[in-house]
């Protein structure tokens, strides 16, 4: 086996002596993210530039069969990004990558390198009274590119257009585990442009977007961009039953849901666990409108029993969760579970589950649980805060066994991630997705150098 | 260890990134610097941890990430919205553990400890030479007021010292001075990990102070006035006998309570650079633009990066004596900011940062004059002549 001395000389020869460490405390912050998972630690951390630079470091780990994992923000709720074998191991720090290459705004497209947050783009596309349409939930350090690579979603999202991860995706430029360049969309076809993600054969962005990096590197996003909305109303309410949630549910993607209704968010605090809590946005080009769908949603409330509220206190909860976290982890680090992608119909499941099993049979009071309705579907969740380390292991033996209750139901797992994460719920299944799956990461990355025993176990290669 | 003491906000750290920031390294000086994870407050705090953990251990190799923050603040003050996490207590807690561990620290850091040691200033002036900028200057022996510049603003800024105290003069003030007597206020020591010899530094200090009756510190520098107003409480564990204060409040109790007369009009079009000490780390932001606000002819534009949000001029945390490159790095990123604004001076309250400042022109290759808010006010107030302000102009120092 190669050793780290000659991994460090290889990788400095790309990239210079500055951008490649070897040294104990470098790699000890690359050994964690924010869920639970066990801190795992790289041999290596190199800060690439380009996209040459990617092709050369996966080059050579490929020669000298090494892993190589993907780090954006480092924000991963799931092990998803963290470097999963013994030995050494490679880590990519994309960083330095987190530029606006390029705002169209003819085309109404921007184009990104991974790294660059959501914060930033937003306040560069604002500058030009433009935006993109949805939010992260993983607050203003998270990266587009680590979003996109995991189909991630948050509290704004509508029917019509869904999340970012999904079909505000145009184009994407990756990196694949030999070293090609893949690009997909419009700008597959080498004389045109970025401006369709459906073009020229199959949807190649699908195949890796969610995919947590094992089919490529991403370093190069195009995104479908919107004039600025100047026109917001938030609300909140109390519905008195999961049943009127669910109804309510139906009617903003029916009647409502278009893309001037960007939220639907649902919370019920453990301390109160019948008390279904509702926190919408709207945004909008003209007051008419946010005006009428502000009144089919008070109508609608009203109809089913329930009362418009306050917004200080969605102001407050999406004030933590969006854009400053404030006093997140004051009762303890962050852990989400019990969570996946599920019919509207469906919610009373996942609720069911975190009101019997988490709060009544074993106790735990302060994991609370909340989703979203759009687009058209739940993206649910259970989420506590816990103090490290003395509470460490009991949450994630707890939390393995709601999973296990919650993905034998019709729950679909949200971000599956490594040994810590979900990919032994996946594995167990064996379906002909997963097999697809398998075969597409065995032919496009053989060696099985691009985020080993992520989403895949070693074994299961 | 001394990091053992801040073991709960080690563990409070979620990993959330905050503290990292939008863009990168637009936000942490040190980031700018030296790119690694290990640079954010994110890294220090995984590293504070696998110490803890008995999984790292320190390294003279570690030195340069540890040594190399700024302690400016940036990062804290993100995380004041997360975990409240104090970057600064517990870099300076890290540092401390390198000396307490015999592990090798920066030599330029030793040697500023040494020469402060001997000299009893960090530029191991003489005493004469050390006071030389108050010449003629009339102080008030038996006043209550100490007037207590420090190394630089002694050293290296005699012109503008003797600007301030004639300004703060010409408005009553009865200012008393240590003259050969004085001494430096300690910060080099806790910026390097020496804390005993912080400790007698305080004692000394406060018992000097005592002896002289004085119940007023009156200091331009944000190192010293924290050294005297924070540090020493918290090493002498007992609340001092003196009231501190930083001339940022000064120079607005003189124009809030219209103490000079504003006669000149500057004309000129400025900005203003938050100095981390008063600003971030003690929440004093209006005094000096409400003193900006107040004279005659003044335009201020604010840069991008203001206040809660200001970068570092480069010149915190020792980084300036320990890795020059870095700091010299820094200013000139923050001389950026001043450009942009298209502004004709760049003022600032603070003697570390109108010197790094200073450097931060060179590295720009720019030709533009830092200027302390108090001359401005000398100005207006017709102290001194208004050639001040140009570009071509040198003092005397």
């Amino acid at each position: 086996m190669v050793d780290v001395g000659e991994i460090t000389t290889l990788l400095t020869d790309i990239v210079g002596p500055d951008r490649v460490t070897d040294r104990d405390f470098d790699l000890i912050p690359y050994s964690r993210d924010l869920s639970p998972a066990k801190q795992k630690l790289p041999s290596h951390v190199v800060m690439p530039e380009t996209r040459e630079e990617i092709q050369s470091i996966l080059q050579i780990a490929n020669d000298i069969d090494v892993p190589v994992y993907v780090r954006g923000g480092g924000t991963s709720h799931w092990d998803a990004f963290l470097p999963q074998v013994a030995g050494p191991s490679i880590m990519l720090d994309l960083g330095r990558m987190n530029k606006v290459l390029d705002i169209n705004e003819r085309d109404l497209v921007v184009t990104v390198q991974p790294n660059c947050t959501w914060a930033k783009l937003d306040h560069a596309l604002r500058n030009r009274g433009l935006t993109y349409l949805c939010s992260e939930a993983g607050g203003p350090a998270m990266t587009v590119g680590g979003s996109v690579m995991k189909a991630g979603g948050g509290p704004h999202s509508t029917a019509k257009f869904g999340f970012h991860g999904n079909q505000d995706v145009i184009t994407l430029e990756m990196v694949l585990p030999n070293g090609d360049i893949v690009e997909t969309g419009s700008a597959a076809w080498p004389s045109a442009g970025k401006f369709e993600r459906q073009c020229l054969g199959p949807d190649l962005a699908g195949m890796f977007i969610g995919a947590e990096g094992i089919l490529g590197i991403c370093t190069e996003l195009t995104l479908r961009i919107r004039p600025a909305v100047d026109i917001s109303e938030r609300m909140t309410a109390i519905l008195p039953k999961l049943d009127d949630v669910i109804e309510f549910g139906h009617f903003i993607n029916r009647h409502v849901g278009d893309e001037f209704l960007q939220g639907i968010y649902l919370w019920v605090d453990p301390t109160a666990p019948d008390v279904f809590f509702l926190m919408m946005d709207i945004f909008g080009y003209e007051d008419k409108i946010i005006a009428h769908r502000k009144k089919l949603i008070v109508d609608k409330i009203k109809e089913l029993g329930g009362e418009i509220g306050d917004r200080a206190p969605a102001d407050d909860y999406y004030g933590r969760i969006l854009t400053g976290l404030t006093d997140l982890f004051k009762a303890g680090v962050w852990h989400f579970f019990g969570s996946g992608s599920l019919r509207i119909d469906d919610i009373p499941f996942l609720y069911k589950v975190w009101k019997e099993e988490v709060i009544e049979k074993r106790g735990y009071t302060k994991a609370g649980f909340g989703g979203q309705v759009l687009p058209r579907r739940w993206l649910a969740f259970m989420v506590t805060n816990y103090k490290e380390p003395e509470e460490w292991n009991e949450l994630v033996k707890m939390c393995d066994e709601i999973d296990e209750i919650v993905l034998n139901g019709p729950v679909v797992p949200y971000g599956i991630g490594g040994r810590d994460g979900l990919r032994q719920f996946v594995a167990a299944r064996d379906t002909g997705y997963y097999r697809l799956l398998k075969t597409l990461k065995r032919t496009l990355d053989p060696k099985n150098i691009l985020q080993r025993g992520i989403f895949i176990p070693e074994e299961e290669f | 260890m001394r990091i053992e003491e801040y073991k709960d906000m080690i563990y409070a750290c979620g990993r959330c990134n905050l503290c990292h920031g939008t863009d990168f390294d637009e936000r942490c000086p040190e980031l700018f610097t030296q790119y690694w994870e290990s640079s954010t407050l994110r890294g220090r705090i995984a590293i504070a941890r696998g110490i803890l953990e008995g999984k790292l251990d320190y390294s003279e190799q570690m030195a340069e990430r540890i040594f190399g923050c700024f302690m400016c603040g940036r990062c804290q003050e993100e995380c004041k919205k997360a975990a409240d996490i104090s970057t600064v207590e517990i870099t300076k807690a890290m540092r401390a553990d390198f000396v307490d561990r015999g592990i090798k620290i920066p030599e330029a850091g030793s040697k500023m400890v040494d020469t402060v040691l001997e000299s009893g200033n960090i530029f191991a002036d003489s005493p004469a030479v050390h006071a030389k900028w108050a010449e003629d200057l009339e102080f008030k022996r038996d006043a209550k007021t100490l007037f207590y510049p420090g190394c630089l603003a002694s050293h290296r800024f005699k012109e503008k010292t003797r600007i301030l105290v004639e300004t703060m003069q010409a408005a009553g003030y009865e200012l008393n001075f240590l003259g050969d007597k004085q001494r430096c206020c300690g910060t080099p020591y806790w910026i390097t990990g020496r804390v005993s010899a912080a400790k007698d530094t305080a004692k000394t200090f406060v018992n000097m102070l005592v002896e002289m009756g004085i119940d007023e510190v009156i200091t331009p520098c944000p190192s010293c006035f924290r050294a005297l107003d924070e540090e020493y409480p918290k090493l002498l564990g007992t609340e001092m006998p003196f009231r501190v204060r930083h001339t940022s409040e000064i120079l607005r109790d003189i124009v809030e309570k219209k103490k000079l007369k504003f006669r000149v009009s500057i004309d000129k079009k400025v900005t203003y650079h938050d100095p981390c000490e008063i600003g971030r780390l003690r929440e004093i932001y209006d005094p000096a633009r409400k003193v900006l606000g107040a004279l005659p002819g003044v335009e201020l534009i604010e840069m991008k990066r203001n206040r809660e949000e200001a970068f570092c001029c480069g010149g915190g945390g020792g980084v300036k004596i320990m890795y020059e490159d870095h700091s010299n790095k820094v200013a000139k990123e923050r001389i950026g900011d001043f450009i942009e604004t298209n502004a004709d001076l760049l003022t600032t309250i603070c003697p570390a940062c109108e010197m790094n400042l200073t450097h931060g022109t060179y590295a720009a290759n720019i030709e533009a004059r830092v200027i302390d808010v108090a001359e401005l006010v000398a100005v207006a107030a017709g102290i001194v002549d208004k050639e001040i302000l140009e570009t071509d102009y040198f003092p005397d120092d």
